[in-house]
C-alpha cells in the first residue's frame, strides 16, 4: 500500500490550503471574463466609405502586387486530390487563381486587391468533407469563388444562403437556376442533355436512349433532361445509376449491352467513361455515346479504350475550348503560359467573371458587405464573359427565365491541344428552348 | 495523523465503500471537479472553430469508449463499428427528418427521444450481429466485421430515400430540448459555445456509466473473456450472453456517437461510414490505451484533433507545402503521421496513451529511486 | 447461354486476379499468422512501378522488374514494422500493417499524380471468338498467367529447401526452429512472395483500364476471398477467388433484372457469400479447425 504523499495530492492539499474557496472563485471569474475577449467580429467602413463585413481586410494580401490595398478573400473548394474530377478540378483551380491575379494586375476592384490563394481547400468529392472544410474556412472569406460539385454545394447550401454567402459553383445542375447565392456560368446539364438529344436525333436518328448516370444532382440532373427531350422527340428512354470507380462498372456495361440503345447519355466521371465505352465496345455495341462536359479527360486517348472513344464518343460542352478565338480566351492564355492545355483552365476561366462583376458593382455601391455583393448580383442583368460566351449571358436579375441553354458538340481528336475537336458551334435545341424550367430537374427523373 | 494525512494517502482506504467506489480519494474527487469546470468554462474562452472541433471530440469519445468495451475490455476485435455510427446516425436523421421532403422523415426533433431511439437501433443491429460473432475470433471476427461495413455501405448508398444516395446525403438530426433549439445561436451562446456543452455533458455522462459498467460484474466478465475465453466458460462465465452484451453496449454508444457526431458536421453522406472511419476508432482505441476508459478519451482527442495540429505545424516545416496540389504537402504528412502513429505506438508503447500517463507517473511516484 | 459462358470466362479472368492476391494473403497468413492489410498498398505500388517502367522496358520487363521490387518493398516492410511485433497478439499486428498500407498508400498516391495512368499490356480490349461465344484476351492471359504462378508455387513448396522450410515454419514455427529452420527468413521470403503476387494480380487488374488511387479497393475483395477458401489453405485461396470471381460477374450480368437488390450490387457479392459461408463453415471451405489450448 502506497501511503507517500501523492504529487497531485500535494497540489490539492496547497490549493485548499492557501486559498478559500469565495477567493478561488472570484479569481477565476476574474479570469474567464478576461479570457472571453479572445473571441472575436462586425460590420467596419474603410476610408473610401465601402461598408465590409467579413472577408475584406484593411491589410494588404500576402501576394499583393500594390501593398497599399486592402484584400478581399475569396474561398476555393474544389476536388484536389483524390475525387472523381481531379483531373478538371486542379487545372479549374490554377486558372482561377491566375484570372484573379489579372484582375489584381488590372488594378484589383473598388481599392482592393483579391486573394484566392489563402483558402484552398481539398473536399475529395464528398459532401461531408465539402462541409466540414468550408465551415472551417467560413470566417475569413467574403465569397466563394469556387465550390465544385453538385451534391457537394447542396449540402453547404442552406448554410450559404443563411450567411448571404455568394459562390461561383463548379458544376451545372438545373437547381442553380433558382438559389440567388449561387453565381453560376453555362448550360445546365438538363438543357445540355436535351440539346445532345436534338443533336443525336438530328445527326444519327437515334430512336432509343439509355442515361447512364452517377446518383445525385450532377447525374440525375442530365438523366432528367434525357428523359424530358426522349419524351418530347417521341424516343424510349431507360436509366441505370452507377458509382465512381473504373471497376465498378460492370453492371453499367452489362446494361448497355443488353439493352443495346441507339444513343447513351454518359454523366460520369473520365474513368468510368474509359471502362463504359471501352468495354461495351469490346463486348459488340455499335451506338453512340454522347458525354457532358466533365466526362471527358485528354488521358482517355492515351488508354485502352482510345480507339472506342474516338470511334463511338462525342462531348457536351457548355463553353467552347481552349483554342478558341476570342478575347477571353486569348487573356486566359496569355495568362496560362507554360502549362499542358486543358479544359479545366477554360472552365475555371469562365466561371470567374459573374463573380468579378458583381464584386465591380458593390464596389461601385460602397457596399462589400456579404448581404451588399448578394444584392449587387441580385442586380446584374449581364455578365462581360470577353466573348467566352454569347452575349445575354449572366442575366441574373431575370433569375431562372435568364438561363443561358446553350451547347457545343465536340469529338476527340488526339491532334487537338486538349483531345477535343469542335463538331458544332454552341446552339440551343428546339427541345431546350421551348421548356420551361419551373423545378430542378433532377427531381423529374 | 490520520486527519490530515490521510488526503495524502491516495491509496489507503479506511472503509468498503471508498474501496469500490469511483471516486474514492480526494485527489481524484478535485481533478474531476476541475476537469468539469475547465470543460464547462472553455466556450467562454476559446473560438468557435475550436469549440466545433473539441465538440466533436466528445463525441468520438463516446464512440471510442463503445469500441473500448467490446474490444479492450472484452477482447472481441470489431472492425464494424462504421456501420453501428452508420445506423445511429440514420435513425437519428429519419426521426426528426422533415416530413414533407422527399426523404424519410417522421419530424420529431425532442431530443429525448430521438437520441435513445438511435442508441436501440444500434443495439438492436449489434444484438443480431452478436450470434455470429459469438462463433468467431480473432482475425476471423474482425474481417466479418469488415464485410458488415460493406454490406452496410451498400445499403445505406442504394437506400436512397433513407440516405439520399451516395454522393448525395441528407441533413442529419436537429437538436431540441423541449422545443428549445440547441445548436442555434441566440443570447445564451453562439451554436458552437451551446453544442460544445451540450457535448461534454453527455460525455461525462456516457464515460461515468462506462467506468461502472467495468467495474460491476458485466465488466469483470468482460475481462475473464479477453484473458482467456474458453477458460472463462470453463469457471462458469456465460459466452454468448456476455458476448452479446458487449456487442449491444458498444453499439447503443455507437449508435448515440454516430446521432450526435452528425448534429455538429451537419451532413450525413454515405461513404462516409467506410472501413477508414471504422480504423479511425480502432486506433482511438488503440493508442488511447486498451482496456481503459479514460484511455479511450485521451485516443478520441488524439486522433481527432492531429490533422489541424499537424497543419498548425506546417509553417514551422519549410519544405511542405500548404496547398494539397504540390508535393510533399501537409495533408499527405498529416495521413502519413496518423498512419506512422498506430504503427509506433503499437510497437513502442502497446498501452498507448495512458500507458505513457502511467510511466509519467510511476516515475514521479517512485522519484527519487525511479530506477 | 452465350451471356452466361462470356459471363463466367469474365469471371474467371477477374476471379484470377483475386486468386493471386488471396495467395499473398494466405502465404503470409500461414508463415506468420497475420493477416497483412498492406497488400492493397502493395498492389497499387507494383502497377504504379509498372506504369512508370513500361515506357523504357516494355509490358513484360516492367512487370518482372515491378515484381522483384515490391518484393524487395514488401521485405522492408516486414524487416521494419512487422519483425518487432513478433510474439504480440495478431489483430495488433494486423493493425500495424493498416497502418503500413495508410502510409504506403499516400505515398504511391503522390506518384499516380492527377491524371489516370497505364499499364501499356499487349491486349487492351482486344477479343477473339470462340465458336459463338467472344472472349476478351486479357482474361485469358491473367488466367494463363495466373495457373503458371500457382504451379510454379506449388512446385516451390514440394521439391525446393525453402518451401519445405515454409511449409515446416507454418505447422509449428518452435519446431521447425529446433530442426534448424530460419524462421526469420521463412517471414521474409513469405512477405517478399506475397508482394511480389499483389504486383503481378495488381497489373492484370489494371490490364485495359486505368490505374487511379480507388484501385486498392480491388484488394479488398481479397479479404472475403480467403475467409471463404479458409485463412490457411492455398488450394482454398485459388479456389475460392475463381468462385467469387465467378459469382460477381454473373451477379453483374443479371443484376438490371432485380432492380429491387439495389443497383451495382456485385461489388458486395463476395461479403454476401462470405457470410453465408461462415454461417455454415466458420473456417471457411478447406481452413483447419483452429484448436485452442487453455
Amino acid at each position: 500500500m502506497d501511503t507517500r504523499p501523492h504529487l497531485l495530492e500535494n497540489l490539492a492539499i496547497l490549493l485548499l490550503k492557501g486559498i478559500t474557496v469565495r477567493k478561488f472563485l472570484a479569481i477565476a471569474l476574474v479570469a474567464a471574463v478576461s479570457l472571453t475577449a479572445c473571441r472575436g467580429g462586425e460590420t467596419k467602413t474603410d476610408d473610401a466609405g465601402v461598408k465590409t463585413d467579413v472577408g475584406v481586410t484593411k491589410e494588404p494580401c500576402p501576394e499583393a502586387i500594390d501593398k497599399n490595398k486592402g484584400c478581399i478573400y475569396l474561398g476555393i473548394i474544389s476536388d484536389l486530390t483524390e475525387g472523381p474530377f481531379k483531373a478538371l478540378a486542379v487545372p479549374i483551380t490554377d486558372a482561377q487563381k491566375a484570372f484573379w491575379k489579372r484582375v489584381n494586375q488590372q488594378g484589383g476592384i473598388g481599392g482592393y486587391e483579391v486573394d484566392v490563394t489563402k483558402n484552398i481547400k481539398d473536399n475529395k468529392y464528398n459532401p461531408q468533407v465539402h462541409k466540414e472544410v468550408y465551415d472551417s474556412m467560413k470566417s475569413g472569406i467574403l465569397a466563394l469563388a469556387q465550390t465544385l460539385g453538385s451534391p457537394t454545394t447542396a449540402a453547404i447550401l442552406a448554410d450559404l444562403k443563411a450567411n448571404n454567402i455568394v459562390a461561383a459553383p463548379a458544376s451545372w445542375t438545373s437547381a442553380w437556376a433558382f438559389e440567388d447565392v449561387i453565381i453560376e456560368s453555362g448550360a445546365n446539364y438538363c438543357f445540355e442533355s436535351m440539346n445532345a438529344l436534338d443533336y443525336a436525333a438530328e445527326t444519327y436518328k437515334s430512336k432509343s436512349v439509355l442515361a447512364v448516370h452517377y446518383a445525385g444532382d450532377y447525374g440525375d440532373d442530365a438523366a432528367a433532361g434525357a428523359k424530358i427531350a426522349a419524351a418530347k422527340l417521341g424516343m424510349t428512354f431507360s436509366h441505370v445509376k452507377t458509382d465512381a470507380g473504373g471497376d465498378k462498372q460492370a453492371g453499367a456495361i452489362a446494361e448497355v449491352v443488353t439493352k443495346n440503345p441507339d444513343l447513351v447519355i454518359l454523366t460520369v466521371g473520365p474513368a468510368e467513361t474509359g471502362a463504359i465505352v471501352g468495354q461495351a465496345a469490346a463486348r459488340g455495341f455499335k451506338g453512340r455515346f454522347i458525354g457532358t462536359s466533365p466526362t471527358f479527360n485528354p488521358a482517355l486517348l492515351a488508354s485502352a479504350a482510345a480507339p472506342a472513344i474516338i470511334g463511338l464518343y462525342e462531348q457536351s460542352v457548355p463553353w467552347n475550348s481552349w483554342s478558341t478565338d476570342s478575347a477571353g480566351h486569348k487573356a486566359m492564355r496569355d495568362s496560362l503560359t507554360g502549362v499542358t492545355p486543358s479544359e479545366g483552365y477554360t472552365s475555371g476561366w469562365v466561371w470567374s467573371y459573374p463573380l468579378k462583376a458583381a464584386l465591380k458593382k458593390a464596389a461601385d455601391n460602397k457596399d462589400l458587405t456579404r448581404a451588399g455583393l448578394l444584392a449587387a448580383v441580385k442586380s446584374l442583368d449581364s455578365v462581360d464573359y470577353e466573348g467566352m460566351l454569347p452575349g445575354g449571358a449572366g442575366n441574373f436579375k431575370a433569375g431562372v427565365a435568364g438561363q443561358i441553354k446553350a451547347t457545343g458538340i465536340y469529338k476527340p481528336d488526339p491532334t487537338a491541344p486538349t483531345g477535343g475537336k469542335r463538331v458544332k458551334d454552341l446552339y440551343v435545341g428546339p427541345t431546350a428552348q421551348s421548356y420551361t424550367l419551373d423545378a430542378p430537374c433532377f427531381g423529374k427523373l | 495523523m490520520i486527519s490530515r494525512s490521510r488526503i495524502g494517502r491516495p491509496l489507503l482506504y479506511t472503509s468498503y465503500g471508498s474501496d469500490m467506489g469511483l471516486f474514492n480519494t480526494l485527489s481524484k474527487k478535485v481533478s474531476v471537479a476541475l476537469l468539469i469546470l475547465v470543460a464547462l468554462a472553455l466556450p467562454l474562452i476559446l473560438e468557435d472553430k475550436w469549440l466545433s472541433l473539441l465538440a466533436i471530440c466528445c463525441v468520438a469519445a463516446i464512440g471510442a469508449i463503445g469500441l473500448g468495451l467490446v474490444t479492450g475490455y472484452a477482447g472481441q476485435v470489431s472492425l464494424g463499428h462504421a456501420f453501428f455510427l452508420g445506423i445511429g446516425a440514420y435513425t437519428s436523421a429519419v426521426i426528426s427528418g422533415d416530413p414533407d421532403r422527399r426523404l424519410l422523415g417522421l419530424g420529431i426533433t425532442e431530443v429525448l427521444i430521438w437520441l435513445p431511439a438511435a442508441g436501440l437501433v444500434a443495439l438492436l443491429a449489434g444484438v443480431l450481429v452478436a450470434p455470429l460473432a459469438a462463433r468467431l475470433r480473432g482475425l476471423y471476427l474482425a474481417i466479418v466485421t469488415l464485410g458488415l461495413v460493406f454490406i452496410g455501405q451498400h445499403i445505406f448508398g442504394e437506400w436512397d430515400a433513407l440516405t439520399g444516395g451516395t454522393g448525395q446525403g441528407r441533413p442529419p438530426a436537429k437538436l431540441e430540448l423541449f422545443g428549445y433549439d440547441l445548436s442555434a445561436t441566440d443570447s445564451a451562446g453562439s451554436r458552437d459555445q451551446k453544442l460544445f456543452w451540450v457535448m461534454a455533458l453527455l460525455l461525462i455522462v456516457f464515460a461515468l456509466a462506462a467506468r461502472n459498467i467495468a467495474r460491476s460484474k458485466v465488466g469483470r466478465a468482460f475481462n475473464a473473456i479477453r484473458d482467456r475465453d474458453i477458460a472463462a466458460g470453463v469457471i462458469g462465465v456465460n459466452l454468448a450472453r456476455y458476448k452479446t452484451v458487449a456487442f449491444a453496449i458498444s453499439s447503443f454508444y455507437a449508435g448515440c456517437a454516430g446521432a450526435l457526431l452528425y448534429t455538429i458536421i451537419g451532413w450525413i453522406e454515405p461513404s462516409a461510414f467506410s472501413l477508414l472511419l471504422s480504423v479511425q476508432y480502432i486506433a482511438m482505441v488503440l493508442i488511447g490505451g486498451a482496456g481503459t476508459i479514460s484511455g479511450a478519451i485521451a485516443g478520441a482527442f488524439f486522433i481527432t484533433l492531429l490533422p489541424t495540429l499537424t497543419r498548425m505545424l506546417q509553417p514551422l516545416i519549410p519544405f511542405v507545402s500548404a496547398e494539397q496540389t504540390r508535393i510533399p504537402n501537409i495533408f499527405q504528412v498529416e495521413t502519413i503521421l496518423y498512419g506512422a502513429l498506430i504503427i509506433a505506438f503499437l510497437i513502442f508503447e502497446p498501452r498507448g496513451l495512458f500507458g505513457l500517463w502511467i510511466r509519467v507517473r510511476t516515475y514521479w511516484k517512485t522519484w527519487p529511486f525511479s530506477y | 447461354m452465350v451471356e452466361l459462358i462470356e459471363a463466367v470466362i469474365r469471371g474467371l479472368g477477374r476471379g484470377s486476379v483475386y486468386a493471386l492476391l488471396a495467395l499473398g494473403f494466405v502465404i503470409i497468413f500461414k508463415a506468420t499468422r497475420v493477416i497483412s492489410f498492406a497488400q492493397p498498398a502493395f498492389m497499387l505500388a507494383g502497377v504504379v512501378m509498372v506504369t512508370y517502367l513500361v515506357g523504357p522496358l516494355g509490358f513484360w520487363g516492367a512487370l518482372a522488374v515491378a515484381t522483384i521490387l515490391t518484393g524487395l518493398l514488401a521485405l522492408g516492410v516486414e524487416r521494419t514494422a512487422v519483425r518487432p511485433m513478433v510474439g504480440r497478439p495478431a489483430f495488433v499486428v494486423a493493425i500495424i500493417t493498416l497502418g503500413v498500407d495508410i502510409v504506403v498508400r499516400v505515398i504511391v498516391n503522390a506518384f499516380i499524380g492527377i491524371n489516370v495512368r497505364q499499364v501499356g499490356d499487349p491486349w487492351g480490349l482486344s477479343t477473339f471468338n470462340l465458336g459463338a461465344v467472344s472472349v476478351e484476351k486479357r482474361h485469358v492471359a491473367v488466367l494463363v498467367v495466373a495457373a503458371l504462378l500457382v504451379a510454379g508455387l506449388f512446385a516451390y513448396f514440394r521439391y525446393t529447401r525453402m518451401g519445405l522450410a515454409m511449409r515446416a515454419a507454418s505447422y509449428d514455427q518452435e519446431t521447425a526452429l529446433a530442426q534448424g529452420v530460419s524462421v526469420g527468413s521463412v517471414f521474409a521470403v513469405s512477405w517478399a512472395m506475397a508482394g511480389g503476387l499483389a504486383a503481378v494480380a495488381g497489373t492484370f487488374a489494371a490490364t485495359g483500364e486505368s490505374v487511379d488511387g480507388l484501385m486498392w479497393l480491388i484488394a479488398l475483395t481479397a479479404l472475403p476471398v480467403i475467409i471463404l477458401g479458409g485463412l490457411d489453405s492455398l488450394a482454398g485461396a485459388v479456389i475460392g477467388g475463381l468462385i467469387v470471381g465467378v459469382l460477381q460477374e454473373i451477379v453483374a450480368s443479371y443484376q438490371s433484372s432485380m432492380p429491387w437488390l439495389g443497383g451495382n450490387v456485385s461489388i458486395i457479392t463476395p461479403y454476401v457469400v462470405m457470410l453465408l459461408v461462415l454461417l455454415i463453415r466458420p473456417y471457411g471451405l478447406f481452413g483447419t479447425r483452429e484448436v485452442e489450448r487453455v
